[in-house]
């Protein structure tokens, strides 16, 4: 079958690429890698384009051509944008040889994927993801490989660890995955249709029976950036999407979110747990390689 | 007011998503540095939320949306857990590389 075909054939070139583009010793192949990838890509979605969405495209079985996308028209540039984006991005982070710019590149990944659930009509998914994964998460990240890097990481002419510079297996890791990838390709390109039962109500009807007497209790009015009055959902009859995923979550999944708590908490005790936990002759023996840094506090059980 | 979304653009966005995922899982086997490893569990989530968005906004129905924020606690639990653990591995063998630890092969 044709576009299965150019799905696999693209699934290969990917590999190829990204083997090339995994850090390795020997020659620096990073410059084939990079445009192999890219060219892949972008050959997918030259192919993808015309042979999914152009109703006159060779698939489209006739009819008028033009995009049959969901979206307004306008949007899908904004995909494809945020899509190349967000894997170039993802490339960068697994290739790149230093922590602290691989963790900048995955922020990267975070704000293109908040980028896609804006397309997507997704608004409050965007705002979290980038608050939680590019605010709380990252900061994590950067605090870890500033506490746990080897002394002797700034050594001769700023190189990296060994480990950072040499990927393990990066050949069978490769084929792995785009093995994976393949599989999972040759059936997303399936014509689905949407579950109907599964549709919310209409908003009027959600309106009707979630928000009555709240005019009443609520007298906030909304007011947006700009300093307008945003269109009140009562009375436009529309319901945003924070209202919708907050409805659905403490409507439908209340159990849910006690889990949630209780798995918080058994973090928090854990992550106490491990970060008190001694570790023998550590101290001692970083004492030797500490010395030159500085005066060292006398007290402080580390962690 | 959700999104209709087609079923070739959802194609689209499943793409995108399975191909942060699929790189996500290549850079977990692949690279040695362990807090780069864990950023990698964190890329498969990312993939994992665009798919569930994109079904979301497929069905008409924002469960898909509600779960993502379950994957972002147990993303956020598991960051502080795995964080955690690296400072302490790294504790023991001055060393973020994870095949300091093989001898766990047995």
């Amino acid at each position: 079958m044709f576009p299965q075909l150019v799905l696999y054939l693209a699934t290969v070139c990917g590999a190829a690429a990204l083997y090339l583009l995994m850090p390795k010793p020997g020659r620096d192949l990073r410059v084939i890698g990079g445009l192999l990838g890219a060219a892949t890509l972008g050959g997918l979605w030259l192919v993808l384009l015309p042979l999914y969405l152009m109703k006159g495209g060779p698939l489209g079985g006739g009819g008028t051509v033009g995009l049959h996308t969901g979206f307004d028209g306008a949007q899908l540039p904004f995909y494809y944008a945020f899509s190349a984006v967000g894997i170039v991005s993802a490339v960068r982070v697994i290739t790149h040889t230093r922590p602290v710019y691989a963790a900048l590149w995955f922020v990267m990944v975070v704000i293109a994927s908040a980028g896609l659930m804006l397309t997507l009509a997704a608004e409050f998914m965007a705002l979290a993801m980038v608050i939680i994964y590019g605010g709380a998460i990252l900061v994590t990240y950067m605090f870890v490989i500033m506490l746990a890097t080897p002394p002797q990481a700034e050594n001769e002419d700023g190189m990296t660890p060994d480990y950072d510079r040499v990927a393990s297996e990066p050949l069978w890791a490769a084929v792995a995955g785009f093995l994976m990838l393949a599989v999972i390709l040759s059936v997303v390109f399936m014509p689905m249709a949407p579950n109907q039962a599964a549709r919310l109500p209409d908003d009027a009807v959600l309106q009707a029976s979630t928000f009555t007497g709240r005019a009443i209790v609520d007298e906030l009015k909304y007011s947006t950036p700009s300093g307008a009055m945003a269109p009140d959902s009562e009375a436009t009859g529309t319901i945003r999407n924070v209202e919708h995923v907050g409805l659905d979550l403490f409507r439908s999944h209340p159990l849910a979110i006690e889990l949630a708590g209780i798995i918080l908490l058994l973090a928090l005790i854990g992550a106490v747990v491990i970060a008190k936990t001694r570790v023998d002759g550590a101290d001692a023996d970083a004492a030797p390689e500490r010395m030159d840094v500085g005066p060292v506090e006398p007290s402080a059980p580390a962690g | 007011m959700l999104l209709a979304l087609s079923s070739p653009m959802l194609s689209h966005y499943l793409l995108t998503g399975a191909v942060l995922f699929m790189l996500g899982l290549v850079g977990f086997i692949s690279r040695r540095n362990m807090i780069q490893m864990f950023l990698c569990t964190e890329m498969m989530f990312q993939g994992v939320v665009v798919s569930l968005v994109a079904f979301s906004a497929f069905h008409g129905n924002v469960t898909g949306q509600t779960f993502v924020i379950f994957v972002l606690t147990i993303a956020a639990a598991e960051a502080a857990l795995a964080l955690g653990l690296v400072v302490l591995l790294f504790r023991h063998r001055r060393t973020l590389d994870a095949s300091a630890w093989s001898a766990l092969n047995g």
